[in-house]
């Protein structure tokens, strides 16, 4: 994230932009999303702020618009109205690849894992598309194959392995995992590309209440020591309002609330949305004892 | 001028019939069936067979060969094949088809044999009555052609449009999964529109046999014209797909009246007609992004949600655990090293043989690139092979270039038209690479090939092997070197940054795009570089011939290679060694050594073909999967050993 594209921002929260960006700078930013399909609005002038090194949550019942605003941020969708910016920078037109390399990784809840590869195989590509591009002409003759990877890479990727527990399955093809480590790969995966933000999309389905804790863990491990905000989608609304420094609420394409946890729970809104489900608002924070995002900040 | 218009019109109609053929399969059941040409042309056999052959009437035999033999072909495809085909990847539904485009035809000379037929009657009566109208002769044929199209049209449209049936067939096109929940069952709907869409093929063959003659080759060339028309549609509009198919009928037609009768030019713009139309509508569709979502396939969004997770790109398999094991290193190596003692054991016939082996070997290499690597379908390797071959011998005859840089030069030239024709392409998805490959090859063949400096009536140039490789045994270990070479730095490529990121496009392009790879680069580069590798493998080929013949370079013939490599794996290098070995000497083996007659000698196409069918379903192929066997047999023995 070197220079401003020509004549982009009209950023008027965030003036200051890419270069020297002030640490308070939102890392991503969606503002007032609206997406249709067909007759179908998916989203409704849905807008969103992440701050660095800070978990956003986002929750709502099923067909809330979730999985859609994401497509929206990470650029597989292109939004009817709206403006996505990525470290103050506008991206809404942007392809995916390129907004990677601004930094920006997600997750997918049904699974995108490259089956031929292995688990190592997904980090060490991940870490690489970032740190060295693939260059077919070096590659091809210079016995790529045979180049050590270099130390840091080497640090990285067994530091990732390690954090989400993946070491006893590195060397395991994608497609022989069960559900619970595959979520783990897609996450390492993001996280290997050295992101500012990560998006993650339901990392916790399909995993058992020990696993949950452990991802839990490693999450908060990661935006605490590498200062990466995550933009956090979940079904599990006690690990949401848990892990959580701000949370947004989506219901039928709409946000009904936005706030600190406390304020969620309190919230009418987001409890007729859940109607009968108080259980899930209350029970909040009795599996995951993660402190406030703000205690970590500077 | 109204009787070209009369005659193209006739063309038109063919096209119309087959466009909507495939237009309803590929909307209907996500297939793009590449092997409608051979349903077309066994059909139009059968009907040759039963009415001349064994004296049945028109009306019986055609009865028979549209209401039996079409419908139950279409039938028996979707149970045994295309059923199990539903979740499966684009790129395997193309292969299978081609498997079967290649089976078929052989499949149809064993049983009908490969006599001589010069004269082919339509559905009318001999001799055809001629109907005068507006002062301009129609025949009887024409008319029936006619009809029969605005039959089709009108009768297919009221189906679709107001029967419960074209209620089903159209729900099933937004959703597979909804369809069935509301307790229609998409797989008789589906079989029910094979049926229908092998008749359509099956009218298409009869009425065309009388204009083209009863050859599979011709065939497969006329569906591909057809195929314009469905680029045209984005591959799904019914309508445009007839307009266009009329459209470019009259506009061939028409070009042969403005032209002037004795040009050669006249000769090659006709055949270019469907390709202009190809191309105007790649720009369209560029330009408008109509990219055809074809990871979404049939179907919405409930039918992706039920679809097993990774299920829709791999075969399903009992060995869950260990789907893709790896190879290991001595194997190829192994095979390889066979291979190069057989130059020194066989007499001077079989080294001949092995010359072309090594050579088409090198490419079957630019397969192993663009479809094992790469993940897409082209359909022109071989033409690239004949741009290499036909480009050596102009260089190397005709302005004294010496031979190795000229076959460099013959990779080159085909590199540039690859990266060419992948800009026009690769963005809209894997199915027009496909589509566009196909009829690049089949333009090529017909405006480049027959040019007289490439064909020299028939024969080609001749080409003198360079001087360290000028005997059989030296040059297939020049070209075995030459493969070695490419190889390695495949398996290189492989394990670099740049194969982790082909293998990752491969198996989810969304992930890949979300996470920095940019895709369209990825394929454009492999593209290149596997155009190149055909080019230089043409030039080999050429070499090993001592002479550049064009003819040998025809697209369907590189269909049947692809069916070949296919078979023995797209993934494994020495897979193409292999395929190349084997390719050429089993024919020879069951004419020369077995002494069967000819007939006999599509045994091995006709297997080859099966086994693209089946092994399409297990993307690494025989050799992958026969050294793997080997591999944790011999494991199982050492650790037995051991223990002893």
């Amino acid at each position: 994230m070197s220079s401003l594209s020509p004549g982009s921002p009209t950023s008027s929260t965030s003036p200051a932009a890419a270069d020297g960006a002030p640490a308070d700078a939102l890392v991503l930013e969606a503002r007032g999303i609206t997406v249709r399909f067909g007759g179908l609005i998916a989203l409704n002038d849905v807008s969103i702020e992440v701050p660095p090194a800070t978990i956003v949550g986002l929750v709502g019942p099923n067909g809330a618009g979730k999985t859609t605003l994401f497509g929206v941020l990470s650029g597989l969708l292109r939004p009817q109205e709206g403006d996505v910016l990525l470290a103050g920078r506008r991206v809404t037109r942007a392809a995916p690849s390129k907004r990677a390399r601004l930094g920006l990784a997600r997750t997918f809840q049904q699974l995108e894992l490259f089956m031929g590869l292995t688990v190592r195989e997904h980090v060490v590509l991940g870490y690489r598309v970032r740190a060295q591009r693939p260059r077919l002409w070096t590659d091809l003759l210079t016995a790529g194959s045979l180049h050590r990877p270099s130390d840091g890479e080497r640090r990285r990727v067994e530091h990732l392995l390690d954090l989400l527990g993946l070491r006893a399955v590195a060397n395991t093809p994608a497609s022989a995992l069960p559900l619970g480590i595959a979520r783990r790969v897609e996450v390492a995966r993001a996280l290997a590309t050295g992101p500012s933000v990560v998006l993650l999309d339901e990392p916790s389905s399909g995993l058992d209440a020990a696993e949950t804790h452990q991802l839990g863990v490693a999450l908060r491990t990661v935006v605490d020591e590498e200062r990466v905000s995550l933009l956090l989608v979940e079904h599990d609304v006690a690990m949401v309002l848990g892990l959580s420094s701000t949370v947004a609420v989506l219901d039928f394409g709409a946000r009904i609330a936005y706030g600190t946890p406390e304020e969620i729970r309190r919230d009418p809104a987001v409890r007729s949305a859940y109607l009968g489900d108080d259980e899930a608002v209350d029970g909040a924070g009795a599996t995951t004892s993660a402190p406030p995002a703000e205690g970590s900040e500077p | 001028m109204l009787q070209y218009v009369v005659v193209g019109l006739v063309f038109g109609s063919i096209y119309a019939l087959a466009a909507s053929g495939l237009v309803i399969t590929y909307v209907s059941t996500g297939v793009l069936n590449f092997a409608f040409g051979a349903f077309a042309y066994f059909v139009a056999r059968t009907y040759y067979y039963l009415h001349i052959e064994h004296d049945w009437g028109i009306v019986p035999a055609a009865a028979v060969c549209l209401l039996v033999v079409s419908p139950a072909m279409g039938l028996f495809f979707y149970l045994v094949i295309f059923r199990h085909l539903r979740l499966s990847s684009q790129l395997i539904k193309v292969v299978v088809t081609i498997g079967l485009s290649v089976v078929i035809p052989a499949a149809a000379t064993m049983i009908y044999g490969n006599g001589q037929i010069f004269f082919v009657p339509g559905l009318a009566p001999q001799p055809v009555h001629i109907y005068k109208v507006f002062g301009t002769a129609v025949t009887l044929d024409q008319v029936i052609a006619y009809v029969c199209v605005v039959l089709i049209v009108v009768v297919g449209a009221l189906v679709l449009r107001f029967t419960e049936a074209g209620l089903s067939v159209r729900a099933m096109v937004d959703s597979e999964a909804m369809t069935s929940l509301s307790g229609s069952n998409p797989s008789r709907i589906a079989a029910g529109v094979w049926v229908v869409a092998t008749f359509l093929a099956g009218l298409a063959g009869i009425l065309a046999a009388p204009v083209i003659g009863l050859d599979p080759g011709k065939f497969t060339l006329l569906i591909a014209a057809a195929f314009a028309a469905v680029i045209a549609a984005r591959l799904k509009s019914l309508p445009v797909a007839v307009a266009v198919a009329l459209a470019m009928g009259v506009a061939g037609s028409l070009a042969q009246y403005f032209l002037p009768s004795d040009s050669p030019l006249t000769t090659n713009i006709v055949p270019a007609i469907p390709f202009a139309f190809v191309v105007i509508s790649l720009i369209v569709n560029l330009a408008r992004s109509g990219r055809v979502n074809e990871e979404e396939g049939v179907g919405g969004a409930l039918d992706r949600a039920i679809t097993p997770n990774g299920g829709t790109r791999l075969a399903a398999s009992a060995d869950t655990d260990n789907l893709y094991p790896r190879l290991n290193f001595w194997f190829p190596v192994v095979v390889f090293l066979g291979i190069a003692l057989l130059p020194l054991v066989f007499n001077t016939y079989w080294q001949g043989l092995l010359t072309t082996a090594a050579a088409l070997a090198v490419v079957f290499l630019s397969y192993t690139l663009v479809t094992g690597e790469g993940g897409m379908l082209w359909l022109c390797q071989i033409t690239f092979a004949g741009i290499g071959a036909l480009t050596t011998a102009q260089l190397a005859t005709q302005h004294g270039w010496p031979v190795l840089p000229a076959v460099v030069a013959g990779g080159v030239v085909a590199a540039a038209i690859g990266v060419v024709i992948g800009v026009l392409t690769i963005r809209l998805g894997n199915l027009y690479v496909a589509l566009v490959t196909l009829t690049f090859g089949l333009l090529m063949e017909r405006l480049v090939f027959t040019l007289k400096t490439f064909a020299q009536s028939g024969a080609g140039l001749a080409l003198v092997r360079p001087g360290f490789a000028s005997s059989d045994r030296q040059f297939t270990y020049f070209a075995l070197g030459v493969f070695a070479v490419f190889a390695i730095l495949m398996v290189n490529l492989r394990r670099s940054t740049t194969g982790l990121a082909l293998n990752a496009v491969r198996w989810s392009e969304n992930a890949s795009r979300t996470m920095g790879l940019s895709v369209i680069q990825m394929k454009m580069l492999v593209s290149g570089l596997a155009a190149f590798v055909a080019g230089v493998g043409g030039g080999l080929y050429a070499l090993a011939h001592k002479q550049a013949v064009p003819f040998e370079y025809a697209t369907l013939a590189g269909l049947v290679w692809l069916a070949v490599l296919v078979t023995f794996g797209v993934r494994s290098n020495i897979a193409a060694l292999l395929a190349g070995c084997v390719f050429v000497m089993s024919p020879a083996f069951v004419q020369s050594e077995l002494k069967l007659n000819s007939l006999w000698a599509q045994i091995p196409v006709l297997l080859f073909g099966l086994g693209a069918i089946f092994l399409a379903m297990n993307p690494e192929g025989t050799v992958h999967a026969w050294a793997i066997g080997l591999q944790r047999g011999l494991h199982r023995l050492t650790r037995r050993s051991a223990a002893a």
